[in-house]
């Protein structure tokens, strides 16, 4: 995971801009076997989604049922709070999707 | 002017907990160059690839570690390209024999994965990946299973479809005394194994593994040892974007069909006629769609074929992964593209044992970087 405090504020702003923008899911996968900084969020869903007027993205579903997992499930881009690894680690919001 | 093989040699692959990772090396580059017939003061330089060793191990500048290993002040470089980072050195050492600055030179490929833990390593695989990827919480096994849902979909194809390359590949591992796993899976095996990212299960993903594999390559036979000439007649090297969600297709690799198009251009040779080859096959997704985008298959058929026998040792046409490819045979991931080179060396020489490919005179190997960032293709003749 990205920890460098400055690399995150760099990224902050191009996250902002984001938020509230839907798209569709492309494609998905629930991860089961996932990375260290993700172990306490297993299982969790990731998602390619082409969104409204711009490129692809890949991130996270949240709030989702079953049925949601489905090319073509339409989604809107929300702001979530990433984990964190140490206590003193800069705490870090990323777009993650919700379905619509 | 031609490249030729003077010495190859593979460790064990497995769970080596035993030996460390300049045991390893050495023992690889020791008995490539007993193979070859050179001593270590013979050779110009050393290319060694190698992923994980400075994540992992905290340990970089193994170019002058591995020297010092054998006992030499030779010029040495590591080269990194993710999975594909074997397949890069050895590139690279090529073209520094056509450069015309060595003669001969050695080419290592080296992974030391299993002293981890199973998350540091899927973390530390992740650094192939791009940014977005890693803070969406996305492994390599679930980049590969987007893909596997994607052409699942497109093809209608079933995961027992996909399960049928890690049952050919284990097959062949059972007769490959240098593999991780020896023994057979069925199709049932495959399917109720543990999910890692769906619809990818255990027993579609390639394991975590320590090993090493070598060659001496030069640009003329300057060894007396070696009675059968073979000679790498393509070597070439694509890439895409870092990350797969910015890829036009999921099913096909860009990287892969451009270097395979350039290496058959090069070797003025096409897709039939090459009689064995080894795959990069991370998950069984990957083989499926490897032997489509190097024109062994039909684009939608790579499953099928693969199910009905046609990449099966002494019953298809175009044997894929005779060695047991990255699923049994084992994948530490630097040293994969190099022991590819050594199995198609051994099968156009004849002496693959158990696995031998009958009248095997063309070989290829296909090493993926990452979700398919980079792709590096070697064509073998005798």
């Amino acid at each position: 995971m990205t920890t460098s405090p400055v690399k995150l504020w760099r990224r902050q702003k191009n996250v902002a801009s984001l938020i509230g923008k839907k798209g569709k899911i492309l494609q998905w996968t629930i991860i089961r076997v996932p990375v260290k900084s993700f172990v306490d969020s297993a299982p969790y869903s990731v998602v390619i989604v082409k969104v409204q007027n711009g490129e692809n993205m890949i991130g996270q579903l949240v709030d989702w049922q079953k049925e949601d997992l489905k090319v073509g499930q339409e989604v809107v881009c929300v702001l979530r709070r990433l984990p964190t690894e140490e206590k003193e680690d800069v705490i870090y919001y990323n777009i993650k999707f919700k379905p619509l | 002017m031609k490249i030729s093989i003077l010495g190859t040699a593979t460790t064990k692959f497995g769970e080596l907990w035993n030996v460390s990772p300049r045991t390893l090396a050495r023992e690889a580059m020791i008995n490539a160059l007993n193979a070859s017939g050179l001593k270590a003061s013979q050779i110009g330089a050393l290319f060694v690839g190698n992923m994980l060793s400075g994540i992992l191990g905290n340990q970089a500048n193994l170019g002058s570690l591995l020297v010092e290993e054998l006992g030499v002040a030779i010029p040495a470089f590591r080269i990194e390209g993710a999975c594909a980072s074997g397949g890069l050195a050895l590139h690279n050492a090529i073209n520094s024999i056509k450069a015309g600055q060595y003669k001969t030179v050695l080419v290592l490929g080296i992974e030391k994965m299993t002293d981890h833990s199973q998350d540091e390593i899927a973390n530390a695989l992740m650094a192939a990946g791009s940014d977005e990827e890693r803070m969406a919480g996305a492994t390599f096994p679930g980049l590969y299973a987007l893909m596997a849902q994607a052409y699942m979909q497109k093809y209608k194809v079933t995961e027992e479809d996909l399960a049928a390359v890690s049952v050919k590949n284990h097959y062949h591992g059972t007769l490959n005394p240098k593999a991780q796993f020896q023994f057979p899976v069925t199709i049932a095996d495959v399917m109720k194994s543990s999910k890692i990212a769906d619809p990818l299960k255990l027993l579609d993903c390639s394991p975590i593994s320590d090993g090493a594999a070598a060659v001496v390559i030069g640009n003329e036979t300057s060894s007396k040892k070696v009675k059968k000439e073979v000679f790498i007649v393509a070597s070439e090297v694509a890439t895409d974007s870092l990350g797969l969600h910015a890829r036009k297709s999921f099913t096909s690799l860009a990287a892969v069909v451009e270097a395979g198009e350039k290496a058959y251009k090069k070797a003025g040779l096409k897709p039939k006629d090459i009689n064995v080859a080894e795959i990069h096959d991370c998950f069984s997704i990957s083989e499926v769609i490897a032997v489509e985008d190097l024109g062994f298959s039909k684009k939608g058929e790579g499953a099928l074929d693969i199910a009905r026998n046609k990449r099966t040792l002494f019953k298809g046409d175009i044997i894929c992964n005779p060695s047991g490819g990255l699923k049994a045979c084992g994948h530490p991931v630097g040293a994969t593209g190099i022991k590819q080179i050594v199995e198609i060396v051994e099968q156009l020489r004849g002496e693959a044992g158990k696995r031998q490919v009958e009248k095997a005179k063309i070989g290829l190997t296909h090493n993926v970087g990452g979700s398919g960032a980079v792709a590096a293709i070697h064509i073998l003749r005798i």
